[in-house]
Parts: C-alpha cells; structure tokens; sequence
C-alpha cells in the first residue's frame, strides 16, 4: 500500500437548510475511491481544524445560505492565518449563481458546481488535479 | 497538487505540539509504512504512556456521539485525548464514507483534542493497519488518553483487544443486537458494558447482558459492569467513565496492565513479521506464475493445495547465520 487515497472534508457553513447535495456528491466522491469525510455543520474555525487534523486534500462547501462570498474569504483568510495556503483544494457547491463563479474562483476556490452539476464532472476535476 | 512532506521537519514541528505536523506524520505511517521508522527513531528518548480506551459495537448506536461525550468529560478535568475513529473501507470502490466526527463537532475545537477518521482500507485483519502506529504517534505526542472507536463486527474487535488496555462494548434497546453481538463473540470482549440510548428504553436488555455474564467466567476477577447512557444528553456518562477508573486500577493494581501492554506488542511484532513475509513472497512469487496456477486450478480444482505446494517446492527460506 505504497500510495496514499485522495482524502475530502465536506463541510456545510451554517445550518442553512438541507443536506441532499452535499451528500449525493459526498456518496459518489466515496464510490470513486475517495476517502470522504462528512464534517457536517461547521462553523469556519471547525471546518479548517477538521481539514487539518483529518489531512484532507480537498475541502468541499455545500453553501445555500447565499453567503458564500463571506464565508468563503474567512474559511481562506483562516487558512493563510495558519501557514496553509495553497495546501487544500477548495470547491464549492450549492446554490452558487454563475455570475459568482468567477469572483469565487479569483478569491482561490478551485471550481464552483451550481445547481445540475453532474457528480462525475466533480470526481473528474478532483483526480485530474490531485495526483495521488 | 501534491504535498511533499520533509519528515525532518515535521518532527521538529511535532515537538513543539504542531498538530498539523502530528496531522501529517499520520498521513505519512497510514500511506508509507515503510517510512514508519524513520519517524519513530526520533521518539527513542519518549517514556509517556497513554492509557487506551476502546469503544466497540454495531454500526449506528452511537460510538461516536458518545466518544464525543466521554472526550467532553475528561477535557473538562484537563486531560488532552487522541480519537481515532475506524469505519469500513468499501471493498468495491475502495473508498470510504467517514461519518465519526460529526457526531463529535462540539469538542472538535478543544486544543487538548485531536480526532483523526481511518478507514480499514482492507488490510489484514479488518481494522486498519495503522491504527497501533497511530496510538505511538499519539503517545509521543503526550496524550493522556487515547480513544479507539472500531465497528466491532467480524474480526475488528479480537484487534481492538489487542490495542485497547479498558475495551466498552457499546448496545442499544432491543435483542437483535445483544444476541448478534453474542454470536459474534463480542460479549466476551467488554470490560464494561454500556446499553445506550437509554432515552429509548434498554433496562430489559441490560438485565439480559447481566444474566448472560452470570454464566460467564471471568478472567483476572473483574465482573464487567453494565451502564445505560444517553450520549446525547450525557445522562449516565459520569458513571461509564466512573467504571472505566474502576477497570483502569483494577488492571493497574493486578498488573494485568502489562499483560495487555505486553499483548498490545506483541501483536504489533507478530504483523510486522508477517509484513516482511509478504514482501519476500512477492520477491520469489511472481504474478505471472500465479496466473498460471490460477489457470491450472479451473481445470481441475481438486489441484488447488497441490499447485501451491509445487510452487513452494523451489523457494527455501533459511536464516543466515549471525557471526
Ligand atoms: N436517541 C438517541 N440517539 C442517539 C444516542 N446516541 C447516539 N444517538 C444517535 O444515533 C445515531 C448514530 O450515532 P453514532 O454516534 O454515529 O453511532 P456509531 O455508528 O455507533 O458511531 C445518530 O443519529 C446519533 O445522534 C442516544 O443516547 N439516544
Ligand atoms: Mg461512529
């Protein structure tokens, strides 16, 4: 057992409604061999100690709370705050308009999946981009 | 994207308590075992000891809600804790649905706290591999107690005897599962015995483990207790871990103590033997000649103890000797 599984935290900010999303992705990154860590609701300082301790590669927000912006800047800001930044994939998911898409990936978020997001186009970006 | 770990580093980090550094050297033992002694011959001078609590039952009736519950108590009297919580691996994917530390989100930010999910990965055995290694890394680190949440079904929890020095069996209401739990040879195992949810009834069932370790003999002279929990709530707790003080100085007074510690490396010796051995058999063994047999076995299956011992007939094991 020489190589090391990718390893995913998915996380919800907030307790902001329902949980379908995140765990029909979280079932499908587990069915591709991932290793997947259900962080349930997390504030930002739970979400980044759970990363942390659990040494996941990828973090994933499932946001409906429309606050993305917001809690995505703390979750990063937190992050560089510990020496960490660049070290985590972060994705988002949820009900994201596209016209933020491009503003959240400029702030350091690796892709964001609206509403209709196909699983496989995510297990896809994740094992291109994290070589395990 | 892929992190480069310098072990130098990260041990130096680790000393001074980094719990990304401890964070990492987990990654590294789980995924390269072969590194495990570089990193380990760094702790030579390390005498601490943790005292390891194992928490067993079937799948859902609350192990790690009430690790959580436990870990909130014994954070509270100042004590640091190292969870490691195992969860089945699944063997068609290989992947693994990790659903342990959200049950234990409200200690997760407690600097004496470090929780860490495993999956069994299919090693030998059914519990993860890793997971002695893990409590070194743990007792290097100088956790006062580390906790082993495992799924005891099948083979898991004759390991968790193995690694744990107090092991509780952890049930809910209803026969189902005491009588599983039976068969299964799990209620051999417990130190303690606790019925939780006890929001849901239970009293009956507890009578029933009661009666069953009436007929039962006990090894050391310690009758295994039996408490009813609600790990929500917290009810009961206090007198679970009351009962894990009693077992904790029963052992240590009987020096049963180091009958399990001994035990505990003794089975770590015995896997790390038979590591070496599977990597010698792949040496000699190729696959190709595996096939071959393999082939050979569907013509006629009636062969299958006599192929294996042909292709043993050539390899000759033999120690050198020591001068
Ligand atoms: N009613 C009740 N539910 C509980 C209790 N302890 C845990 N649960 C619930 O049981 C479910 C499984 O708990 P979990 O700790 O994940 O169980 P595990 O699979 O054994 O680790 C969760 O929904 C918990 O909230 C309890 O004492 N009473
Ligand atoms: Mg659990």
């Amino acid at each position: 057992m020489a190589d090391g599984k990718i390893r995913v935290l998915m996380s919800k900010p907030g307790i902001d409604g329902h949980w379908r999303g995140g765990i029909v992705i979280s079932r499908a990154l587990r069915d591709a061999g991932m290793e997947l860590i259900f962080g349930g609701f997390q504030n930002v300082e739970q979400c980044v100690e759970s990363a942390i301790q659990e040494d996941v590669d990828v973090i994933g927000l499932s946001i409906h709370s429309g606050a993305h912006f917001a809690y995505v800047k703390r979750l990063l800001d937190l992050i560089e705050e510990k020496g960490l930044t660049d070290q985590f994939m972060l994705l988002v998911g949820g009900v994201i308009p596209a016209r933020d898409f491009s503003e959240l990936k400029k702030m350091g978020v690796a892709n964001v999946y609206g509403p209709g997001t196909m699983t496989k186009d995510v297990v896809e970006f994740i094992k291109e981009n994290i070589k395990k | 994207m892929r992190r480069e770990y310098d072990i130098d580093l990260l041990i130096r980090k680790f000393k001074e308590k980094d719990k990304i550094a401890l964070a990492r050297l987990i990654s590294i033992i789980e995924n390269h075992p072969e590194k495990a002694s570089d990193i380990f011959k760094n702790f030579n001078h390390i005498k601490h000891d943790s005292y390891i609590i194992g928490i067993t039952g079937s799948p859902g009736v609350g192990k790690s809600t009430l690790t959580g519950a436990i870990a909130k108590r014994l954070l509270k009297e100042g004590k640091s804790i190292g969870v490691i919580s195992v969860d089945p691996t699944s063997p068609f994917s290989g992947g693994a649905f990790l659903g342990d530390r959200v049950r234990m989100t409200e200690v997760s930010l407690d600097p004496n706290i470090f929780i860490r999910s495993l999956a069994s990965r299919g090693y030998r055995g059914g519990i993860s591999r890793a997971v002695l290694d893990i409590t070194l890394l743990y007792e290097a680190f100088g956790m006062d107690f580390i906790i082993i949440e495992t799924v005891g079904v099948g083979q898991s929890e004759f390991e968790i005897y193995n690694l744990a020095y107090t092991i509780i069996v952890v049930m809910v209401p209803g026969y189902g599962d005491a009588i599983q739990m039976q068969k299964a040879g799990i209620i051999e195992i417990g130190d303690i015995y606790d019925v939780n949810k006890k929001d849901l009834g239970g009293a009956d069932i507890a009578a029933h483990i009661d009666m069953m370790l009436d007929d039962s003999t006990f090894q050391g002279g310690w009758r295994p207790p039996i408490v009813q929990t609600n790990s929500i709530t917290g009810d009961g707790v206090d007198e679970l871990i009351e009962n894990i003080w009693d077992h904790k100085e029963h052992i240590e007074l009987s020096d049963l103590l180091s009958e399990k510690k001994k035990i505990r490396f003794a089975y770590k010796i015995k896997e790390l033997l038979y590591y070496k051995i599977d990597i010698v058999l792949e040496s000699l063994i190729n696959q190709d000649e595996l096939n071959h047999i393999t082939t050979k076995a569907l013509e006629n299956k009636f062969q299958i103890y006599d192929l294996v011992h042909d292709l043993f007939s050539d390899v000759k094991f033999e120690r050198k000797s020591k001068s």
